[in-house]
Protein backbone atom coordinates (compact mmCIF):
# COMPACT_ATOMS: atom_id res chain seq x y z
CA UNK A 1 0.00 0.00 0.00
CA UNK A 2 2.91 2.42 -0.67
CA UNK A 3 4.14 4.68 -3.42
CA UNK A 4 7.14 4.51 -4.64
CA UNK A 5 9.49 7.31 -3.26
CA UNK A 6 9.82 9.92 -6.18
CA UNK A 7 13.13 10.17 -6.20
CA UNK A 8 14.91 6.62 -6.92
CA UNK A 9 18.34 6.49 -5.57
CA UNK A 10 20.12 5.66 -8.39
CA UNK A 11 18.66 8.56 -10.39
CA UNK A 12 19.78 10.91 -7.74
CA UNK A 13 23.47 9.89 -7.75
CA UNK A 14 23.19 10.64 -11.95
CA UNK A 15 21.90 13.71 -11.24
CA UNK A 16 24.56 14.64 -8.64
CA UNK A 17 27.12 12.88 -11.11
CA UNK A 18 25.71 15.42 -13.72
CA UNK A 19 25.60 18.39 -11.76
CA UNK A 20 28.96 17.71 -10.30
CA UNK A 21 29.66 20.45 -7.65
CA UNK A 22 25.94 20.73 -7.41
CA UNK A 23 24.81 18.50 -5.04
CA UNK A 24 24.04 20.50 -2.22
CA UNK A 25 21.22 21.53 -4.72
CA UNK A 26 19.84 18.32 -5.89
CA UNK A 27 16.42 16.77 -3.40
CA UNK A 28 16.91 17.26 0.23
CA UNK A 29 13.83 17.45 2.09
CA UNK A 30 12.23 14.04 1.90
CA UNK A 31 12.00 11.78 4.61
CA UNK A 32 10.87 8.16 3.46
CA UNK A 33 8.58 6.57 6.04
CA UNK A 34 6.51 3.42 6.03
CA UNK A 35 2.35 4.11 6.51
CA UNK A 36 1.69 4.99 10.05
CA UNK A 37 5.06 5.58 11.31
CA UNK A 38 4.83 9.26 11.71
CA UNK A 39 4.08 10.19 15.01
CA UNK A 40 3.91 14.08 15.53
CA UNK A 41 0.78 14.29 13.23
CA UNK A 42 -0.85 17.86 14.05
CA UNK A 43 -4.74 18.55 14.71
CA UNK A 44 -5.63 22.08 13.42
CA UNK A 45 -8.84 24.09 12.78
CA UNK A 46 -11.88 23.92 14.99
CA UNK A 47 -12.47 27.69 15.99
CA UNK A 48 -13.23 30.31 14.66
CA UNK A 49 -10.11 33.25 15.55
CA UNK A 50 -10.99 36.26 17.16
CA UNK A 51 -10.89 39.66 14.68
CA UNK A 52 -11.08 37.89 11.42
CA UNK A 53 -11.29 40.90 8.99
CA UNK A 54 -14.48 40.95 7.41
CA UNK A 55 -13.27 40.31 4.00
CA UNK A 56 -11.13 37.30 4.91
CA UNK A 57 -11.93 33.92 3.54
CA UNK A 58 -14.52 32.07 5.74
CA UNK A 59 -13.41 30.31 7.98
CA UNK A 60 -14.66 26.29 8.98
CA UNK A 61 -15.25 24.73 12.15
CA UNK A 62 -13.63 21.65 10.61
CA UNK A 63 -10.57 20.28 12.28
CA UNK A 64 -7.92 19.00 10.02
CA UNK A 65 -4.78 16.65 10.41
CA UNK A 66 -1.62 18.22 8.99
CA UNK A 67 1.83 16.05 8.55
CA UNK A 68 3.91 18.68 11.22
CA UNK A 69 4.08 21.56 13.05
CA UNK A 70 2.11 24.87 10.65
CA UNK A 71 5.65 26.53 11.59
CA UNK A 72 7.55 23.60 10.50
CA UNK A 73 5.31 23.25 7.23
CA UNK A 74 5.72 26.20 6.21
CA UNK A 75 9.71 25.63 6.20
CA UNK A 76 8.73 23.23 3.79
CA UNK A 77 7.75 25.70 1.22
CA UNK A 78 9.26 25.49 -2.07
CA UNK A 79 9.86 28.43 -4.81
CA UNK A 80 7.94 26.66 -7.64
CA UNK A 81 10.11 28.93 -10.32
CA UNK A 82 6.43 31.48 -10.90
CA UNK A 83 6.24 34.78 -8.66
CA UNK A 84 3.17 35.61 -7.40
CA UNK A 85 0.47 35.59 -9.65
CA UNK A 86 2.88 34.10 -12.45
CA UNK A 87 0.21 31.78 -12.54
CA UNK A 88 -2.70 34.01 -13.32
CA UNK A 89 -6.14 33.16 -11.61
CA UNK A 90 -9.48 33.27 -13.81
CA UNK A 91 -10.98 36.21 -11.92
CA UNK A 92 -13.88 37.08 -14.26
CA UNK A 93 -14.64 33.65 -15.72
CA UNK A 94 -17.08 33.75 -18.86
CA UNK A 95 -19.39 30.50 -19.14
CA UNK A 96 -20.92 29.03 -22.45
CA UNK A 97 -23.41 26.37 -22.82
CA UNK A 98 -22.19 23.25 -24.36
CA UNK A 99 -23.35 23.57 -27.52
CA UNK A 100 -20.89 26.37 -27.87
CA UNK A 101 -17.93 24.70 -26.28
CA UNK A 102 -15.25 23.57 -29.28
CA UNK A 103 -12.34 21.50 -29.63
CA UNK A 104 -12.92 19.78 -26.39
CA UNK A 105 -12.89 15.78 -26.75
CA UNK A 106 -15.53 13.79 -25.25
CA UNK A 107 -12.60 11.89 -22.87
CA UNK A 108 -11.41 15.33 -22.13
CA UNK A 109 -11.46 16.00 -18.02
CA UNK A 110 -13.01 18.31 -16.90
CA UNK A 111 -13.50 19.34 -13.27
CA UNK A 112 -16.91 20.13 -12.03
CA UNK A 113 -19.13 21.60 -9.55
CA UNK A 114 -22.42 19.69 -9.08
CA UNK A 115 -25.79 21.76 -7.50
CA UNK A 116 -28.61 23.98 -8.40
CA UNK A 117 -26.28 25.41 -10.91
CA UNK A 118 -23.88 23.16 -12.39
CA UNK A 119 -20.32 23.76 -13.81
CA UNK A 120 -17.63 22.63 -15.55
CA UNK A 121 -14.13 23.80 -15.69
CA UNK A 122 -11.93 22.07 -18.42
CA UNK A 123 -8.85 20.81 -17.33
CA UNK A 124 -6.87 22.03 -20.13
CA UNK A 125 -7.62 25.72 -19.09
CA UNK A 126 -7.18 25.19 -15.40
CA UNK A 127 -3.96 24.10 -15.69
CA UNK A 128 -3.22 27.11 -17.07
CA UNK A 129 -4.33 29.23 -14.60
CA UNK A 130 -5.03 26.77 -11.13
CA UNK A 131 -7.63 29.05 -9.42
CA UNK A 132 -11.06 30.37 -11.39
CA UNK A 133 -12.80 32.88 -8.76
CA UNK A 134 -16.64 32.09 -9.28
CA UNK A 135 -19.80 32.70 -8.05
CA UNK A 136 -22.14 29.56 -7.64
CA UNK A 137 -25.22 29.97 -6.61
CA UNK A 138 -24.65 33.26 -5.57
CA UNK A 139 -21.64 31.89 -3.04
CA UNK A 140 -18.57 33.32 -4.06
CA UNK A 141 -16.46 30.47 -4.69
CA UNK A 142 -12.95 29.40 -5.50
CA UNK A 143 -12.09 26.17 -7.50
CA UNK A 144 -8.98 25.27 -7.34
CA UNK A 145 -6.23 22.85 -9.45
CA UNK A 146 -2.97 21.75 -9.16
CA UNK A 147 -1.76 19.66 -12.08
CA UNK A 148 1.18 18.70 -10.09
CA UNK A 149 -0.65 16.66 -7.12
CA UNK A 150 -3.39 16.25 -9.28
CA UNK A 151 -6.25 17.48 -6.96
CA UNK A 152 -9.60 19.56 -7.51
CA UNK A 153 -10.87 21.40 -4.55
CA UNK A 154 -13.68 23.88 -4.08
CA UNK A 155 -13.47 26.43 -1.53
CA UNK A 156 -15.79 29.33 -0.04
CA UNK A 157 -14.07 33.06 -1.13
CA UNK A 158 -16.19 35.02 0.84
CA UNK A 159 -15.16 38.98 -0.64
CA UNK A 160 -11.78 38.11 -1.11
CA UNK A 161 -9.91 36.00 -4.05
CA UNK A 162 -7.59 33.46 -3.60
CA UNK A 163 -4.33 33.95 -6.00
CA UNK A 164 -1.18 31.47 -6.66
CA UNK A 165 1.87 32.48 -4.48
CA UNK A 166 4.21 30.87 -6.66
CA UNK A 167 5.12 28.51 -3.63
CA UNK A 168 4.77 25.00 -3.11
CA UNK A 169 4.70 22.08 -0.28
CA UNK A 170 4.60 18.59 -1.38
CA UNK A 171 4.65 19.76 -5.06
CA UNK A 172 1.02 21.11 -3.78
CA UNK A 173 -0.37 24.56 -4.93
CA UNK A 174 0.36 27.17 -2.27
CA UNK A 175 -3.07 29.97 -2.66
CA UNK A 176 -3.04 33.15 -0.93
CA UNK A 177 -6.05 35.00 -0.04
CA UNK A 178 -6.07 38.76 -1.34
CA UNK A 179 -7.00 40.33 1.39
CA UNK A 180 -4.83 39.49 4.28
CA UNK A 181 -2.15 37.55 1.95
CA UNK A 182 -2.31 34.71 4.10
CA UNK A 183 -0.51 31.68 2.34
CA UNK A 184 -3.14 28.43 2.23
CA UNK A 185 -1.28 25.18 0.96
CA UNK A 186 -4.45 23.38 -1.30
CA UNK A 187 -4.70 19.65 0.20
CA UNK A 188 -4.98 20.88 4.01
CA UNK A 189 -7.34 23.54 3.17
CA UNK A 190 -5.60 25.44 6.32
CA UNK A 191 -3.64 28.70 6.31
CA UNK A 192 -0.30 28.74 7.40
CA UNK A 193 2.64 31.20 8.80
CA UNK A 194 4.19 33.32 5.99
CA UNK A 195 6.18 36.03 5.33
CA UNK A 196 3.18 37.89 3.65
CA UNK A 197 1.08 38.09 6.76
CA UNK A 198 2.12 37.87 10.46
CA UNK A 199 -0.07 34.90 11.71
CA UNK A 200 -0.03 32.00 13.63
CA UNK A 201 -2.70 29.86 10.61
CA UNK A 202 -4.41 27.24 11.87
CA UNK A 203 -7.40 28.11 10.10
CA UNK A 204 -9.51 25.78 8.15
CA UNK A 205 -11.36 26.91 5.23
CA UNK A 206 -15.30 25.95 3.93
CA UNK A 207 -14.54 23.26 1.47
CA UNK A 208 -16.80 21.87 -1.06
CA UNK A 209 -16.40 19.26 -3.71
CA UNK A 210 -14.98 19.55 -7.45
CA UNK A 211 -16.10 16.20 -9.25
CA UNK A 212 -13.35 15.04 -11.83
CA UNK A 213 -14.83 13.49 -15.03
CA UNK A 214 -14.70 13.63 -18.55
CA UNK A 215 -16.35 16.00 -20.54
CA UNK A 216 -18.47 13.56 -22.26
CA UNK A 217 -19.83 11.94 -19.41
CA UNK A 218 -20.61 15.66 -17.61
CA UNK A 219 -22.19 16.72 -20.45
CA UNK A 220 -24.57 13.69 -20.46
CA UNK A 221 -25.57 14.22 -16.96
CA UNK A 222 -25.87 17.68 -16.62
CA UNK A 223 -26.89 18.69 -20.00
CA UNK A 224 -27.77 22.46 -19.03
CA UNK A 225 -23.99 22.68 -17.40
CA UNK A 226 -22.14 25.85 -17.83
CA UNK A 227 -19.00 25.63 -19.15
CA UNK A 228 -15.96 27.59 -18.55
CA UNK A 229 -14.81 29.95 -21.08
CA UNK A 230 -11.61 29.80 -23.20
CA UNK A 231 -12.11 33.49 -23.47
CA UNK A 232 -10.28 33.97 -20.28
CA UNK A 233 -8.37 37.45 -20.86
CA UNK A 234 -4.94 35.40 -21.71
CA UNK A 235 -3.40 34.29 -24.86
CA UNK A 236 -2.42 31.07 -23.43
CA UNK A 237 -2.60 27.91 -25.64
CA UNK A 238 -5.00 26.06 -24.14
CA UNK A 239 -4.31 22.83 -26.21
CA UNK A 240 -1.17 22.50 -25.08
CA UNK A 241 -0.34 21.00 -21.51
CA UNK A 242 2.83 21.95 -20.25
CA UNK A 243 3.11 19.28 -17.79
CA UNK A 244 1.65 16.72 -19.67
CA UNK A 245 3.85 17.46 -22.72
CA UNK A 246 7.24 16.90 -21.21
CA UNK A 247 5.45 13.60 -19.39
CA UNK A 248 4.85 14.47 -16.25
CA UNK A 249 1.66 12.55 -15.40
CA UNK A 250 3.55 9.15 -15.94
CA UNK A 251 6.46 9.57 -15.14
CA UNK A 252 7.50 7.72 -11.35
CA UNK A 253 9.40 11.19 -9.76
CA UNK A 254 8.19 14.06 -8.59
CA UNK A 255 9.74 17.05 -9.66
CA UNK A 256 9.94 19.08 -6.40
CA UNK A 257 10.94 17.54 -2.68
CA UNK A 258 7.90 15.81 -0.49
CA UNK A 259 8.24 16.01 3.28
CA UNK A 260 7.38 11.99 3.55
CA UNK A 261 8.06 9.40 0.70
CA UNK A 262 6.55 6.35 0.97
CA UNK A 263 9.18 3.74 2.43
CA UNK A 264 7.87 0.72 0.82
CA UNK A 265 7.43 1.81 -2.86
CA UNK A 266 4.33 -0.31 -4.30
CA UNK A 267 2.73 2.46 -6.07
CA UNK A 268 3.27 4.62 -8.58
CA UNK A 269 3.58 7.93 -7.91
CA UNK A 270 0.77 9.29 -9.76
CA UNK A 271 -1.64 6.47 -9.10
CA UNK A 272 -5.26 7.82 -8.18
CA UNK A 273 -6.46 7.16 -5.28
CA UNK A 274 -9.75 9.25 -3.63
CA UNK A 275 -8.94 10.68 -0.52
CA UNK A 276 -10.69 11.76 2.55
CA UNK A 277 -9.25 13.20 5.58
CA UNK A 278 -11.07 14.51 8.77
CA UNK A 279 -9.73 15.22 12.38
CA UNK A 280 -9.10 11.41 13.34
CA UNK A 281 -7.30 10.94 10.59
CA UNK A 282 -7.44 9.98 6.57
CA UNK A 283 -8.18 7.28 4.03
CA UNK A 284 -7.05 6.66 0.56
CA UNK A 285 -9.14 4.48 -1.66
CA UNK A 286 -7.29 3.21 -4.85
CA UNK A 287 -9.58 4.67 -8.14
CA UNK A 288 -9.29 1.37 -9.89
CA UNK A 289 -10.76 -0.99 -6.79
CA UNK A 290 -13.34 1.15 -6.85
CA UNK A 291 -14.07 1.32 -10.20
CA UNK A 292 -14.31 -3.02 -10.16
CA UNK A 293 -15.99 -3.09 -6.45
CA UNK A 294 -18.44 -0.11 -6.51
CA UNK A 295 -18.30 -0.08 -2.69
CA UNK A 296 -15.23 -0.02 -0.27
CA UNK A 297 -15.50 -0.20 3.20
CA UNK A 298 -12.99 0.87 5.88
CA UNK A 299 -12.35 3.84 8.44
CA UNK A 300 -10.70 7.02 9.42
CA UNK A 301 -8.90 6.25 12.60
CA UNK A 302 -11.62 4.14 14.19
CA UNK A 303 -14.52 5.79 12.65
CA UNK A 304 -15.86 3.30 10.02
CA UNK A 305 -16.75 5.04 6.39
CA UNK A 306 -17.90 4.01 3.10
CA UNK A 307 -16.21 4.76 -0.28
CA UNK A 308 -18.87 4.38 -3.03
CA UNK A 309 -18.05 4.55 -7.00
CA UNK A 310 -20.67 6.54 -9.34
CA UNK A 311 -20.12 5.11 -12.48
CA UNK A 312 -22.11 7.92 -14.04
CA UNK A 313 -19.24 10.17 -13.61
CA UNK A 314 -16.92 7.58 -12.61
CA UNK A 315 -16.16 9.24 -9.58
CA UNK A 316 -16.45 8.35 -6.02
CA UNK A 317 -18.01 10.09 -2.70
CA UNK A 318 -16.99 8.63 0.89
CA UNK A 319 -19.40 8.94 3.85
CA UNK A 320 -18.83 8.50 7.34
CA UNK A 321 -20.63 4.73 7.91
CA UNK A 322 -21.29 4.89 12.27
CA UNK A 323 -23.78 2.00 11.88
CA UNK A 324 -21.55 0.05 9.30
CA UNK A 325 -24.86 -0.58 6.96
CA UNK A 326 -24.40 -3.01 4.61
CA UNK A 327 -23.96 -1.39 1.10
CA UNK A 328 -23.96 -3.33 -2.52
CA UNK A 329 -23.40 -1.86 -6.03
CA UNK A 330 -25.90 -2.37 -7.88
CA UNK A 331 -26.35 -0.46 -11.63
CA UNK A 332 -25.81 3.25 -11.33
CA UNK A 333 -27.18 2.45 -7.91
CA UNK A 334 -26.34 1.83 -4.51
CA UNK A 335 -28.59 -0.53 -2.70
CA UNK A 336 -28.87 -1.03 1.24
CA UNK A 337 -29.52 -4.25 3.31
CA UNK A 338 -33.31 -3.21 3.80
CA UNK A 339 -33.11 -2.99 0.05
CA UNK A 340 -33.64 0.53 -0.43
CA UNK A 341 -32.07 2.45 -3.53
CA UNK A 342 -29.84 5.12 -3.64
CA UNK A 343 -28.02 7.32 -6.27
CA UNK A 344 -24.22 6.91 -5.24
CA UNK A 345 -24.10 10.67 -4.38
CA UNK A 346 -27.65 10.79 -2.42
CA UNK A 347 -27.21 7.91 0.48
CA UNK A 348 -28.44 9.03 3.60
CA UNK A 349 -25.32 9.17 5.49
CA UNK A 350 -22.96 12.40 6.26
CA UNK A 351 -20.74 12.90 3.18
CA UNK A 352 -17.05 13.36 4.04
CA UNK A 353 -15.67 15.70 1.38
CA UNK A 354 -13.05 13.33 -0.81
CA UNK A 355 -10.90 14.48 -3.63
CA UNK A 356 -8.37 12.41 -6.05
CA UNK A 357 -5.16 12.84 -5.36
CA UNK A 358 -1.94 11.27 -6.90
CA UNK A 359 -0.68 8.85 -4.53
CA UNK A 360 2.87 10.44 -3.35
CA UNK A 361 1.12 13.54 -2.52
CA UNK A 362 -1.68 12.35 -0.41
CA UNK A 363 0.85 10.12 1.51
CA UNK A 364 3.25 13.29 1.52
CA UNK A 365 0.52 14.83 3.52
CA UNK A 366 -0.99 12.24 4.87
CA UNK A 367 1.61 9.62 6.22
CA UNK A 368 -0.48 7.35 8.47
CA UNK A 369 -3.58 7.53 5.86
CA UNK A 370 -5.68 4.54 5.84
CA UNK A 371 -4.97 2.55 2.33
CA UNK A 372 -7.63 0.66 0.33
CA UNK A 373 -5.96 -0.66 -2.33
CA UNK B 1 38.70 47.16 -25.80
CA UNK B 2 41.18 45.13 -28.37
CA UNK B 3 39.36 42.26 -28.38
CA UNK B 4 35.79 43.98 -29.11
CA UNK B 5 37.29 46.21 -31.94
CA UNK B 6 38.95 42.88 -33.18
CA UNK B 7 35.72 40.97 -32.84
CA UNK B 8 33.64 43.95 -34.06
CA UNK B 9 36.03 44.14 -37.61
CA UNK B 10 36.07 40.17 -38.24
CA UNK B 11 32.07 40.44 -38.13
CA UNK B 12 32.23 43.40 -40.43
CA UNK B 13 34.26 41.12 -42.92
CA UNK B 14 31.78 38.54 -42.47
CA UNK B 15 28.96 39.59 -43.17
CA UNK B 16 30.73 41.27 -46.09
CA UNK B 17 30.53 37.63 -47.18
CA UNK B 18 27.42 36.11 -48.76
CA UNK B 19 28.51 32.72 -47.31
CA UNK B 20 28.91 33.75 -44.14
CA UNK B 21 26.10 35.71 -44.12
CA UNK B 22 23.62 32.84 -45.04
CA UNK B 23 24.91 31.03 -42.45
CA UNK B 24 24.32 33.98 -39.73
CA UNK B 25 20.58 34.12 -41.06
CA UNK B 26 20.07 30.10 -40.83
CA UNK B 27 21.61 29.51 -37.59
CA UNK B 28 19.47 32.12 -36.18
CA UNK B 29 16.09 31.25 -37.37
CA UNK B 30 17.28 27.69 -36.53
CA UNK B 31 17.75 28.79 -33.00
CA UNK B 32 15.15 30.97 -32.41
CA UNK B 33 12.75 27.96 -33.67
CA UNK B 34 14.19 25.65 -31.42
CA UNK B 35 13.91 28.16 -28.34
CA UNK B 36 10.50 28.77 -28.70
CA UNK B 37 9.74 25.45 -29.48
CA UNK B 38 11.39 24.48 -26.31
CA UNK B 39 9.91 26.77 -24.19
CA UNK B 40 6.15 25.68 -25.42
CA UNK B 41 5.85 29.30 -27.74
CA UNK B 42 5.97 27.14 -30.67
CA UNK B 43 3.55 23.98 -30.26
CA UNK B 44 2.30 21.70 -33.47
CA UNK B 45 -1.44 23.15 -34.17
CA UNK B 46 -4.41 21.55 -34.52
CA UNK B 47 -5.72 22.73 -37.87
CA UNK B 48 -7.54 25.63 -36.73
CA UNK B 49 -6.81 29.48 -37.51
CA UNK B 50 -6.94 32.10 -35.16
CA UNK B 51 -5.92 35.08 -33.32
CA UNK B 52 -6.33 35.67 -30.13
CA UNK B 53 -4.65 38.95 -28.17
CA UNK B 54 -4.39 39.19 -23.93
CA UNK B 55 -6.91 41.37 -22.52
CA UNK B 56 -4.25 43.96 -21.69
CA UNK B 57 -1.05 43.01 -23.31
CA UNK B 58 1.04 45.79 -22.52
CA UNK B 59 0.61 44.88 -18.89
CA UNK B 60 0.53 40.87 -19.45
CA UNK B 61 3.63 41.68 -21.72
CA UNK B 62 6.23 42.15 -18.75
CA UNK B 63 4.31 39.52 -16.36
CA UNK B 64 6.33 36.77 -15.55
CA UNK B 65 5.10 33.92 -15.96
CA UNK B 66 6.44 30.44 -15.07
CA UNK B 67 9.47 31.50 -13.82
CA UNK B 68 12.75 34.18 -14.27
CA UNK B 69 12.96 35.21 -17.67
CA UNK B 70 9.58 33.45 -18.72
CA UNK B 71 6.74 35.95 -19.64
CA UNK B 72 3.14 35.89 -20.63
CA UNK B 73 2.17 35.67 -24.10
CA UNK B 74 0.05 38.52 -24.92
CA UNK B 75 -1.06 36.98 -28.29
CA UNK B 76 -1.46 33.31 -29.54
CA UNK B 77 -1.51 33.28 -33.30
CA UNK B 78 -2.88 29.66 -34.51
CA UNK B 79 -1.87 28.91 -38.47
CA UNK B 80 -3.16 25.24 -38.52
CA UNK B 81 0.13 23.27 -38.23
CA UNK B 82 1.36 25.47 -35.71
CA UNK B 83 0.50 27.56 -33.07
CA UNK B 84 3.00 30.42 -32.03
CA UNK B 85 2.55 32.19 -29.03
CA UNK B 86 4.01 35.76 -28.69
CA UNK B 87 5.93 37.26 -25.58
CA UNK B 88 8.63 39.30 -24.60
CA UNK B 89 10.39 35.62 -24.96
CA UNK B 90 10.19 36.07 -28.20
CA UNK B 91 12.46 39.18 -28.80
CA UNK B 92 14.81 37.77 -26.01
CA UNK B 93 14.94 34.92 -27.65
CA UNK B 94 15.66 36.64 -31.28
CA UNK B 95 18.86 38.28 -29.19
CA UNK B 96 20.57 34.92 -28.14
CA UNK B 97 19.30 33.79 -31.46
CA UNK B 98 21.41 36.82 -33.38
CA UNK B 99 24.14 35.78 -31.30
CA UNK B 100 24.05 32.18 -31.74
CA UNK B 101 23.62 33.23 -35.21
CA UNK B 102 26.78 35.35 -35.51
CA UNK B 103 29.07 33.40 -33.35
CA UNK B 104 28.48 30.46 -35.88
CA UNK B 105 28.22 32.53 -38.99
CA UNK B 106 31.77 33.75 -37.27
CA UNK B 107 32.88 30.34 -36.83
CA UNK B 108 32.28 29.20 -40.79
CA UNK B 109 34.27 32.77 -41.79
CA UNK B 110 36.95 31.71 -39.94
CA UNK B 111 36.84 28.66 -41.05
CA UNK B 112 37.14 28.95 -44.36
CA UNK B 113 39.40 31.63 -44.50
CA UNK B 114 43.07 30.34 -44.71
CA UNK B 115 45.17 30.63 -42.23
CA UNK B 116 47.58 33.06 -43.85
CA UNK B 117 45.04 35.37 -44.17
CA UNK B 118 45.18 36.37 -40.46
CA UNK B 119 43.06 33.73 -38.96
CA UNK B 120 44.38 31.82 -35.70
CA UNK B 121 42.99 28.36 -34.56
CA UNK B 122 40.27 27.84 -36.63
CA UNK B 123 38.32 25.85 -33.68
CA UNK B 124 37.74 28.01 -31.17
CA UNK B 125 34.26 28.25 -32.75
CA UNK B 126 33.05 25.50 -31.72
CA UNK B 127 32.47 26.66 -28.43
CA UNK B 128 30.04 28.69 -29.28
CA UNK B 129 28.14 25.47 -29.57
CA UNK B 130 28.09 24.97 -26.00
CA UNK B 131 26.30 27.60 -24.51
CA UNK B 132 23.77 27.73 -27.16
CA UNK B 133 22.87 24.12 -25.74
CA UNK B 134 22.71 25.75 -22.31
CA UNK B 135 20.37 28.05 -23.19
CA UNK B 136 17.98 25.63 -24.75
CA UNK B 137 18.08 23.58 -21.52
CA UNK B 138 17.42 27.15 -19.74
CA UNK B 139 14.09 27.33 -21.16
CA UNK B 140 12.24 24.27 -20.01
CA UNK B 141 12.86 25.35 -16.15
CA UNK B 142 12.05 22.70 -13.38
CA UNK B 143 9.91 20.18 -15.24
CA UNK B 144 13.71 19.32 -17.42
CA UNK B 145 14.14 17.66 -13.92
CA UNK B 146 12.16 14.85 -14.93
CA UNK B 147 14.61 13.65 -17.22
CA UNK B 148 17.06 13.78 -14.84
CA UNK B 149 15.44 12.01 -12.32
CA UNK B 150 16.36 14.39 -9.90
CA UNK B 151 14.26 17.03 -7.54
CA UNK B 152 14.53 20.65 -7.44
CA UNK B 153 15.74 22.51 -4.27
CA UNK B 154 15.13 26.35 -4.09
CA UNK B 155 19.22 26.31 -4.94
CA UNK B 156 18.90 24.57 -8.17
CA UNK B 157 15.96 26.79 -9.48
CA UNK B 158 18.45 29.67 -9.24
CA UNK B 159 20.65 27.32 -11.42
CA UNK B 160 18.28 26.89 -13.84
CA UNK B 161 16.92 30.50 -13.89
CA UNK B 162 20.19 31.85 -14.12
CA UNK B 163 20.84 29.37 -17.62
CA UNK B 164 19.91 32.40 -19.42
CA UNK B 165 21.85 35.16 -19.04
CA UNK B 166 24.90 32.84 -18.47
CA UNK B 167 24.73 31.34 -21.70
CA UNK B 168 24.15 34.80 -23.08
CA UNK B 169 27.18 36.02 -21.58
CA UNK B 170 28.70 32.75 -22.72
CA UNK B 171 28.20 33.40 -26.35
CA UNK B 172 29.06 37.25 -26.13
CA UNK B 173 32.65 35.43 -24.66
CA UNK B 174 32.87 32.64 -27.20
CA UNK B 175 32.22 35.67 -29.66
CA UNK B 176 35.28 37.47 -28.39
CA UNK B 177 37.36 34.38 -28.40
CA UNK B 178 36.67 33.74 -32.30
CA UNK B 179 36.83 37.53 -33.37
CA UNK B 180 39.92 37.82 -31.66
CA UNK B 181 41.60 35.48 -33.89
CA UNK B 182 40.70 37.29 -37.02
CA UNK B 183 43.33 40.20 -37.86
CA UNK B 184 41.12 42.38 -39.98
CA UNK B 185 44.15 43.48 -41.90
CA UNK B 186 45.12 40.34 -42.75
CA UNK B 187 41.98 38.95 -43.54
CA UNK B 188 40.96 41.72 -45.80
CA UNK B 189 43.79 42.01 -47.64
Amino acid sequence: MTDRPSRRSFLVTVGAVTLAGCSSLVGGGSESVSRGEVSNVTVVGGEKPPNEPANAPPVSDRTLPVPVPLEELQSHAQDGGPPKDGIPSIDEPKFVSPGEVSGLADGSTVLAVTGPEPKAYPRRILVHHEIVNDEIDGTPVSVTYCPLTGTAQGFDRGETEFGVSGQLINNNLVMYDRELERWWPQIPAVSIPGPWHDTAGGVTLREFEVVRTTWGQWRSAYPETAVLSTDTGSARNYNRDPYGSRGYYESDETIFPNIYTDAEDQFHAKEWFYGARTAEGAAAFRRQRLHDEGVVRGSIGDRPVVAVHDPELDTAYVYRNPGEVSLDHEGDGVVTGDGERFAPDELPLDRIISFDAYWFAWFAYYPNTEVYA
Amino acid sequence: MGAVRRTAGAVRLALGDRRAVAVVGLATVAYLLTYLYAIDKLTPGNGEFGLVVAAQPWEAFFRQGFGTFTYEPVALVRLGVVTYQFSLNTLIGLAIAILVGVNVGLSYFVWRQPASCGVGSRSAGLFAGVPALLSGAACCGPIVALIFGIQVTSGLLVVFEWLLPISALLLVGTLLLVGRQVDPVAASQ
